[in-house]
């Protein structure tokens, strides 16, 4: 047991508290705060800005005030994508992040030819975005394809599974959690930063893995989880290009894949109301940034820094 | 009025960066620096490129959507082009059709529009009513050789805002091979009903055995309730934009999907989905699991080369069954010339030499359609083959029966085939009847298209 | 516009029920104490070694079905593709690739310079950059800190098609269409907050004792940083490089938009005009390239993951 108590000493240490370092700061964030205001903060304050216009893209946008934000509320189809976007979210984001998790234990160390394993595994991650994709993932879940086929030696018929209205959603989560690679990579990254000698300490003390597991290897792979999680959050409710790819940017069939924003690029770019898609953006930055502060104030009982 | 339009589409821009970039402190400086020029275009017309019109070094840009096959065409167009004007270097700006509209869209607001763009059907009228596009009989392009019921497929309005570079037709593609091994007999498309084509589709299910069907479904394009609504008297779009069909016809036109799903003729909702995205590569033609499809007529080479039989083409069902015809010569795509373009005349050149000249035909054959210039499509009729040729001849067939061509497609028009992928699919899924669904689609047109 | 995300005293967290029973000794002390790790030497470990290969390679070859039948259909000729949809090609017909590099306007390897221009201008830029900033957002104090914090993570929270017309035309302004340039200078100027927030987290799991440790000789920020922080840091940079390097190579929409001369056209685009929704589309030639796309990512991962290993643990921290 020594050794976690080691381990928990060595994090909740009292520091010394140290004078500001404004001008160290300065210099180190002096690349980002010009990329802030030269870059970032102009399409930002843009899109703020659009959101309050009639805005088709290719006349100069008008003035509508809160039109766009009050029209929303009464859109069923912007209700729909919420709600489709929602269910993808949370399930398929702690179902890609524990798959990633797994993997990287499994890959960490120990074994002959992880670094062909670990590629491997990376690879559908390479492929998630391909135009390409729409067409490999029916060869699986498609009418005929390698699922339907193994249903079929069982002797069960499938159907289409995405393009059937009840499973569509279900195949694009599949597909999230299918390409784990990126968190993989960081949660294998993290995994290297924790000193073997703890585990060593640990197997002499006793611990079983499990123990280890959840004594060693989380808390000092919070950080890691924290951030997946956040990040994987954020991306999630932009997903587009899987959905937009495979329902062949219609969001079908029947809107069940209607992510947001999928619905809101056929507003900004399919229908012109650039507007419209503008006031849809920041209300999911909204919605977005509400959970990341909750995760952030959550993180405060689970999440363990060494500083 | 050149000048002035300069002006505007730059404007757009500049006022946009203005109105935003004032809230931006940090943007100040450069939004100052960045209107200068800008301002200067002004005044003085063209002096950021240096060139004035037809004068030597004009660059025009052009823009157009496809696969690798047109874009070298294209390409060579464009070289054969410049040869021929060497004062004039024109810029390919390419891609595929997806990401070509986004693109368009992006560079009009930007305030750096193509100078020639190659337009669409159901987006033109949104480009054309916000003063994107130029008045084309306003500048030097021959219409000579082109039918007027072609040029009037340009009009929005009364103005003429696209050329048609060719034209197409929505058809039946059937394959001979299905049928003959399913044992069924090929209709006559002249006489042929609805009714009967659900029957054949059904029989060819029935005969062919497992993973052969009769048909695709139908029901995807609003192309073809146009042509059903055109068979009864009525049209999509009146020529004001408002909707032209009413809700019994609508209801008329699912419900035929209906019934080919019920007597077996289709495969069932979620295959027929996954095919619908598959393009003409994973269609039932195109995989030789099915005898029939309703297809453009210039994707004929594709579903053929796909399959690898010989196809057919076929006229629309319906066509002597109601109170006149319904299919119609559709312009494959518009060359359009932009409002705010420096170069109005090398544009409208190079219009007029994409239209117009032989030698731009024997590269492209048919890939824009079959050509809209009547003496140019002559010239081309012999070297055509296979494919190609049977779509010339099919047409050639159909100019007598045709009676006119529809009207332009509304603003928004482009969400409406949107609308009716979702409708269709509720149909076939059951869980809309086909009446519900064209009440739906009455209410959702109207609103997309504000009429 | 959220309650202050980064606390500045996250060891608070590490209540007392956590604190240690024993006097506090350094790592080291600890670790050397440890005798080697016992090594038993029975088939039962192997057998199930054995065991997980195959399940590894079992779980691998279904996530690799897709890829595996792409790979497959690149040789295939490009009529058949989706009429002999088998995993084993019948013929190995190499006219896919010799068809795929040659059938655009220029050469694919054309494509492939120009991606690789921007690659690595972004990879430069993003592990310059971010980690600068990451430095300060993890262990400097300064005022605003975690308003900044925000303003940062806020940035990648909205969808990239409402800022990429604003993005036009504030690069149309500078000139900057159809360059590199919008692709690489945002890279340059730490906009990519993935980044940011990913060595955040790995510099502050780091042991402080050792910035300390270093202040108190006298060391400045600059050389704690390059000196401590980078050199521990490489499973970080390591992940910063390759992410970049990946999705930069697989970005499409914004290389859309902003490169519009072929010439200057880079992989992703190339490899949709291949494709066209409207008219015949050359699956073949696109699968085969976006094969031979494949294999620089591949193997820049292959390499690169070798460096994810060298953590703390193989740097040793004494």
């Amino acid at each position: 047991m020594s050794v976690i108590q080691e381990v928990a000493k060595t994090r909740g240490a009292a520091r010394e508290t140290r004078k500001g370092d404004g001008k160290a700061a300065a210099i180190f964030l002096a690349p980002w705060f010009l990329g802030l205001g030269l870059i970032t903060a102009f399409p930002l304050l843009a899109s703020l800005y659009l959101s309050f216009t009639d805005y088709s893209l290719l006349e100069a946008p008008s003035w509508i005030g809160v039109q766009n934000y009050v029209d929303m509320v009464s859109d069923p189809r912007w209700l729909k994508s919420l709600g489709v976007t929602f269910r993808y979210v949370f399930i398929s984001v702690p179902l890609q992040l524990a798959a990633a998790l797994a993997l990287a234990m499994v890959l960490d160390r120990g074994l002959r030819g992880l670094a062909i394993y670990r590629s491997a595994f990376y690879l559908p991650s390479l492929l998630g975005s391909s135009v390409a994709i729409a067409l490999l993932w029916r060869q699986i879940f498609g009418a005929d394809g390698l699922v339907n086929q193994v249903l079929a030696y069982f002797g069960i018929q499938g159907v289409g599974w995405v393009s059937h209205p009840d499973y569509a959603l279900g195949t694009l989560m599949i597909l999230n959690v299918w390409t784990f690679g990126a968190p993989m990579i960081i949660f294998l990254a993290g995994l290297r930063q924790i000193p073997t000698m703890y585990y060593e300490a640990a197997s002499i003390d006793g611990a079983s893995k499990f123990r280890q597991f959840f004594s060693i290897t989380i808390p000092l792979l919070s950080p890691i989880i924290f951030f997946n999680l956040v990040l994987q959050l954020i991306n999630a409710f932009q997903t587009f290009t899987q959905a937009f790819v495979i329902s062949n940017g219609t969001g079908g069939p029947i809107d069940e894949t209607l992510f947001y924003t999928l619905y809101l690029y056929n507003q900004g770019f399919g229908s012109y109301n650039m507007g419209y898609a503008s006031a849809m953006a920041w209300v999911l930055l909204l919605i977005v940034a509400g959970l990341t502060a909750v995760n952030f104030l959550a993180s405060k009982y689970w999440v363990f820094y060494d500083d | 009025m050149r000048a002035t339009t300069t002006r505007r589409g730059r404007r757009n821009a500049a006022a946009f960066i203005a109105l935003t970039a004032a809230s931006t402190l940090a943007l100040g400086a450069c939004s100052g620096d960045a209107g200068g020029p800008a301002a200067e275009g002004d005044d003085t017309g063209s002096s950021e490129e240096g060139g004035g019109d037809g004068g030597d070094g004009v660059e025009i840009r052009f823009s157009w959507w496809g696969s690798d096959d047109r874009h070298q065409t294209t390409q060579e167009i464009i070289d054969l082009f410049e040869e021929k004007n060497p004062d004039i270097t024109v810029v390919p700006d390419f891609t595929d059709w997806g990401g070509y509209w986004d693109k368009l869209a992006t560079t009009v607001a930007g305030g750096d529009t193509p100078d020639v763009i190659t337009h669409e059907e159901r987006f033109i009228a949104d480009y054309a009513n916000r003063g994107v596009l130029a008045d084309l009989e306003s500048l030097d392009i021959d219409t000579s050789e082109v039918p007027e019921s072609i040029i009037d497929s340009g009009r929005v309005d009364g103005t003429l805002y696209g050329m048609a570079t060719g034209v197409n037709a929505y058809a039946i593609t059937a394959d001979p091979t299905v049928f003959e091994e399913a044992g069924v007999e090929m209709p006559d498309d002249t006489t042929w009903t609805w009714d009967e084509f659900v029957e054949i589709s059904a029989q060819i299910s029935e005969a062919a055995g497992d993973g052969v069907w009769g048909t695709q479904d139908i029901g995807f394009n609003e192309a073809g309730l146009n042509i059903l609504a055109r068979q009864k008297g009525q049209s999509l779009y009146n020529e004001d934009g408002s909707l032209g069909v009413d809700a019994e016809t609508v209801a008329e036109f699912f419900q035929i999907g209906v019934d080919l799903q019920e007597s077996g003729g289709t495969p069932d909702g979620s295959r027929t989905i996954e095919i619908q995205n598959a393009g003409p590569e994973g269609s039932l033609l195109g995989t030789n699991a099915g005898a029939m499809g309703v297809w453009w007529t210039n994707q004929l080479g594709a579903l053929s080369a796909a399959s690898g039989h010989e196809l057919e083409l076929l006229r629309m069902p319906g066509e002597s069954e109601f109170e006149r015809t319904g299919m119609y010569f559709k312009p494959a795509m518009f060359y359009s010339v932009a409002e705010d373009t420096e170069h109005p005349e090398a544009a409208a050149k190079f219009v007029d030499f994409l239209v117009n000249d032989p030698e731009v035909a024997q590269l492209q054959l048919t890939d824009r359609g079959l050509p809209s210039n009547l003496s140019v499509r002559e010239s081309i009729e012999g070297q055509l083959e296979a494919a190609d040729a049977r779509v010339a001849e099919f047409m050639a067939d159909l100019e007598s029966d045709i009676v006119d061509g529809p009207p332009v497609p509304p603003n928004g028009a482009g969400d409406v085939q949107d609308v009716m992928i979702r409708l269709n699919t509720e149909v076939l899924f059951g869980s809309m009847t086909p009446e519900e669904a064209a009440e739906q689609f009455l209410t959702e047109v109207a609103e997309v298209t504000g009429s | 516009m959220t309650d202050t995300p980064v606390r500045p005293d996250a060891h608070a967290a590490t209540t007392d029920d956590r604190s240690p029973v024993r006097p506090r000794r350094p790592l080291s002390e600890v670790a050397a104490e440890i005798p080697d790790s016992p090594r038993k030497r029975s088939w039962q470990p192997r057998a199930r070694r054995l065991l997980k290969h195959a399940l590894l390679i079992g779980f691998g070859l279904v996530m690799l079905y897709p890829l595996l039948w792409m790979l497959s259909s690149s040789f295939k000729p490009n009529d058949i593709i989706f009429r002999d949809t088998g995993l084993i090609p019948t013929e190995l017909d190499l006219t896919n690739y010799g068809d795929g590099w040659f059938a655009l306007l220029h050469p694919f390897h054309h494509y492939l310079l120009n991606s690789a221009i921007v690659v690595l201008g972004s990879v430069l830029g993003n592990l310059i950059s971010c980690s600068m900033a990451a430095y300060a957002f993890a262990r400097l104090k300064f005022r605003g800190r975690p308003i900044w914090f925000a303003i940062m993570l806020m940035s990648i929270m909205l969808p990239i098609h409402v800022v990429i017309v604003p993005q036009y035309i504030l690069f149309s302004e500078l000139e900057w269409i159809n360059t590199f340039l919008p692709l690489v200078v945002p890279k340059l100027l730490a906009t990519d907050a993935f980044f940011i927030f990913l060595m955040v987290q790995f510099f502050r799991g780091l042991p402080k004792d050792l910035d300390e440790a270093a202040r108190l000789d006298g060391c400045g920020h600059g050389r704690i940083f390059l000196q401590i922080m980078l050199p521990l840091s490489l499973p970080a940079l390591a992940t910063t490089a390759i992410f970049t390097f990946i999705w930069t190579w697989n970005d499409f929409f914004s290389q859309l938009i902003f490169l519009t001369d072929p010439e200057m056209y880079t992989v992703p685009i190339a490899l949709r005009t291949f494709i066209d929704a409207t008219s015949a589309s050359s699956w073949g030639p696109l699968f085969a390239m976006s094969i031979v796309s494949l294999v620089p990512i591949f193997f820049i991962f292959l390499f690169g993951q070798k460096y994810l290993v060298k953590g703390i643990a193989t740097t040793g921290i004494k």
